[in-house]
């Protein structure tokens, strides 16, 4: 899948023929570990312009205390293995204290991304005198103060996300300290360098940090080539280079909400050693030494991943009764049955068995990952489900956890309370789903269900969860403007502005936050700048409530008309067709629709309540 | 195909890629100054070169290349040395 041919014939058709790159090419963009290659595929990437819209765009700004060089058709490459179009413009060598400090890096619009690459030098002092290292230990500090204050200033003026790097020290600046003394106290206040440096993450919400020290360490190549270094200030090698742009890119992903959410995960010879059906629950590897202890790590950290939001799937060829056994006897067992959002435990082919996931959580194949130690299996998903990101579990078992984790398939910029309670949240919502069959129309279910909504102007508490919504939401979205938190909390603040959340409840429990709106108030006018909603709670009538809900806040503050917009994209057809569903009249041309407040409007659906209802007070 | 054929091949096809020309172009005109041959398209040939022929080139005497043949010549002599050091 990623041989080179493959690749280069694949993205050479997508530029030519204006087409998005196939899932599967993605998936092995993302997976490419010849940086050479993945250089190579970045300068043809550089006229990529698919027509069909299937990727949403982004822009970057790269700044850097050196030449970018590849560094760039690298971004590029990995921007695109993540599903995102970018847009990347460099600024000039030598310009990059100047460009933070005058803001210079938005000269041609305000980028969404600013992307720095550092080396060494910036921190350092030019010259020192042999074994000084108090002097030096003291420039580090004074650097780090400059560098913080030109943060500090890029935060207050730009909305962009800021993504740094820690910095490894290199061996012709640790070497030139003989005693060991000095060489322990420079490398402490080299650590304490790269600490405040992650440290900015969390003074600034616009700031992440790429700990790419710790990144190099794992990798099997130099980060730096002495000759590209003196020849052409270039500090680092092609693969050290290829590691930043694929975290940088893992940034871009989960700040446009394109990571994934579900893990499908097969058992024999995955989550256990040995075949189930063979040796039976006692006699399966798990826990112990290894190769058991290698199961139960994975194990855990698949545990850890559904803290923290991930949504685990059991998919697995078996008969369900021994399983069920297993899962529940085995004392080493750390997910047992309910550790899982669905259960496929049968002998249909593995791809209808995520098809059937999907449907049932109601999210697309295209979040799902799927692990699994059957090339066999693999291959049929892959085959038939080619947005399906795959993990291989064959080979040693001492690298399972590596192989899922180290491609950073589900990060996300912060936890929220929701992520914490999404796989009992999907749980339920598969459980709901099953109580579904038993009604004569979907209007007496609904009724049954007996639905609470509160759409309420979001407190600064709310303001993360919303802009997370805004990032992760694709189906109903109405213009697929994502407001990131700085504009989101600036918008919740400003009287001409109303963001509001909606929180949803019904008999199966309560799904917390599951959409906003974003309003300009208007004397005359309430414009809906989007409105997205969370897929799991699509189908029951919340978004006709909200805009009653909206109408009236708008008619009480004096307004007479409401408006929005739909811009259509690959993903959002769920909710096309909306406003005129909620009574709004389309315009003749330019996708805007209207509601005329003055004749009325449609109340909320019957089957949802609205306690405690509360206006916006504009 | 001989060794040094072989090694030739892998050269020109490098260049070829790097520089955006043809493998017949490059042979004709094998002059390295009329084509877009920078200090980060070179150093990009540098790299291809080395990791796919497993050599480590002097960047004194690569940058002291004018001809396709020069590089082609000290490639040949950086894997014969290797082989000689093994």
């Amino acid at each position: 899948m990623s041989d080179p041919s493959f690749l280069t014939g694949a993205l050479r058709n997508a530029v030519e023929g204006n087409t998005t790159p196939a899932a599967d090419v993605r998936v092995a963009l993302a997976q490419l570990s010849d940086p050479g290659l993945a250089r190579k595929l970045g300068r043809l990437l550089a006229n990529l312009q698919p027509a069909d819209g299937g990727l949403p765009p982004v822009t970057l700004s790269v700044l850097a205390t050196c030449t970018v060089g590849p560094f760039e058709p690298l971004l590029r490459t990995s921007l695109v293995a993540v599903g995102a179009l970018p847009t990347i413009s460099v600024a000039d060598y030598g310009t990059f204290e100047f460009s933070l400090a005058s803001g210079a890096f938005a000269a041609d619009g305000e980028p969404d991304v600013l992307a720095c690459l550092m080396e060494e030098s910036f921190f350092l002092p030019s010259d020192w005198t042999g074994g000084d290292i108090d002097g030096v230990t003291d420039h580090l500090q004074a650097r780090f103060a400059e560098f913080r204050s030109l943060v500090d200033s890029v935060t207050r003026r730009s909305s962009a996300t800021l993504v740094l790097h820690t910095l490894p020290l290199p061996v012709e600046v640790r070497e030139t300290f003989l005693s060991w003394r000095a060489r322990a106290a420079l490398a402490a206040a080299w650590s304490r360098l790269n600490a405040d440096l992650l440290g900015l993450a969390a003074e600034h919400r616009q700031v992440l940090v790429v700990d790419l020290v710790s990144e190099l360490a794992d990798q099997p190549f130099g980060a730096r080539d002495a000759r590209l270094h003196r020849y052409a200030d270039l500090p680092y090698t092609d693969g050290a280079l290829h590691v930043l742009a694929r975290q940088v890119a893992r940034v871009v992903q989960a700040r446009m909400g394109l990571s994934r959410k579900v893990l499908a995960l097969d058992l024999d010879n995955t989550l256990w050693g040995g075949v189930l059906g063979e040796v039976g629950a006692t006699g399966v590897e798990l826990g112990g030494l290894y190769p058991g202890g290698c199961y139960l790590n994975l194990q855990r950290s698949a545990r850890r991943l559904r803290e923290q939001g991930v949504i685990l799937v059991l998919a697995s060829k078996n008969d369900a009764a021994i399983v069920e056994d297993a899962l529940s006897s085995h004392p080493e067992m750390l997910l047992r049955s309910e550790a899982f959002s669905v259960t496929a435990v049968n002998w249909s082919p593995k791809a209808d068995n995520l098809r059937q996931a999907a449907e049932t959580l109601s999210l697309s194949t295209g979040s799902f990952v799927f692990m699994d130690d059957s090339a066999f299996e693999r291959g049929q998903v892959a085959s038939e489900l080619p947005e399906v990101a795959l993990v291989a579990a064959d080979g040693d078992p001492a690298h399972l956890v590596a192989s899922l984790l180290a491609p950073g398939w589900f990060d996300v910029l912060d936890l929220t309370e929701t992520d914490r309670e999404r796989p009992a949240l999907y749980r339920t919502r598969a459980l709901r789903t099953e109580f579904e069959g038993g009604f004569g129309t979907s209007e007496d279910y609904l009724q049954a269900l007996a639905i609470e909504l509160k759409v309420e102007p979001v407190s600064p508490f709310g303001v993360a969860r919303v802009a997370q919504l805004a990032a992760r939401t694709n189906q109903f979205n109405l213009t697929g403007i994502r407001f990131d938190e700085s504009r989101t909390a600036a918008m919740a603040s400003d009287p001409g502005h109303l963001v509001a959340s909606l929180s949803v409840s019904d008999r199966f429990g309560d799904e917390g936050v599951v959409g906003a709106l974003w309003v300009e108030c208007g004397r005359e006018t309430w414009r809906v700048l989007n409105m997205v909603l969370s897929c799991r709670v699509l189908s029951r009538g919340i978004e006709l409530a909200a805009i009653d809900w909206l109408a009236t806040s708008a008619s009480e503050a004096g307004a007479s008309t409401l408006q929005g917009s739909f811009v259509p994209s690959a993903k959002n057809g769920a909710a096309a067709g909306f406003y005129k569903r909620a009574g709004f009249t389309p315009a003749d041309s330019d996708g805007t629709f209207t509601l005329d407040l003055r004749d009325g409007w449609d109340p909320a659906p019957s089957w949802i309540t609205q306690p405690n209802r509360e206006r916006a007070t504009r | 195909m001989t060794d040094a054929a072989a090694i030739e091949h892998t050269v020109v096809t490098i260049l070829s890629d790097v520089l955006h020309e043809s493998v017949e172009d490059l042979r004709n005109h094998p002059v390295l100054a009329a084509y877009d041959w920078d200090s980060l398209s070179s150093l990009e040939a540098l790299a291809q070169l080395e990791s796919q022929l497993g050599v480590t080139l002097d960047l004194r005497s690569y940058q002291a290349a004018r001809r396709i043949s020069d590089l082609v010549d000290l490639v040949q002599n950086a894997g014969a040395s290797t082989v000689g050091q093994r």
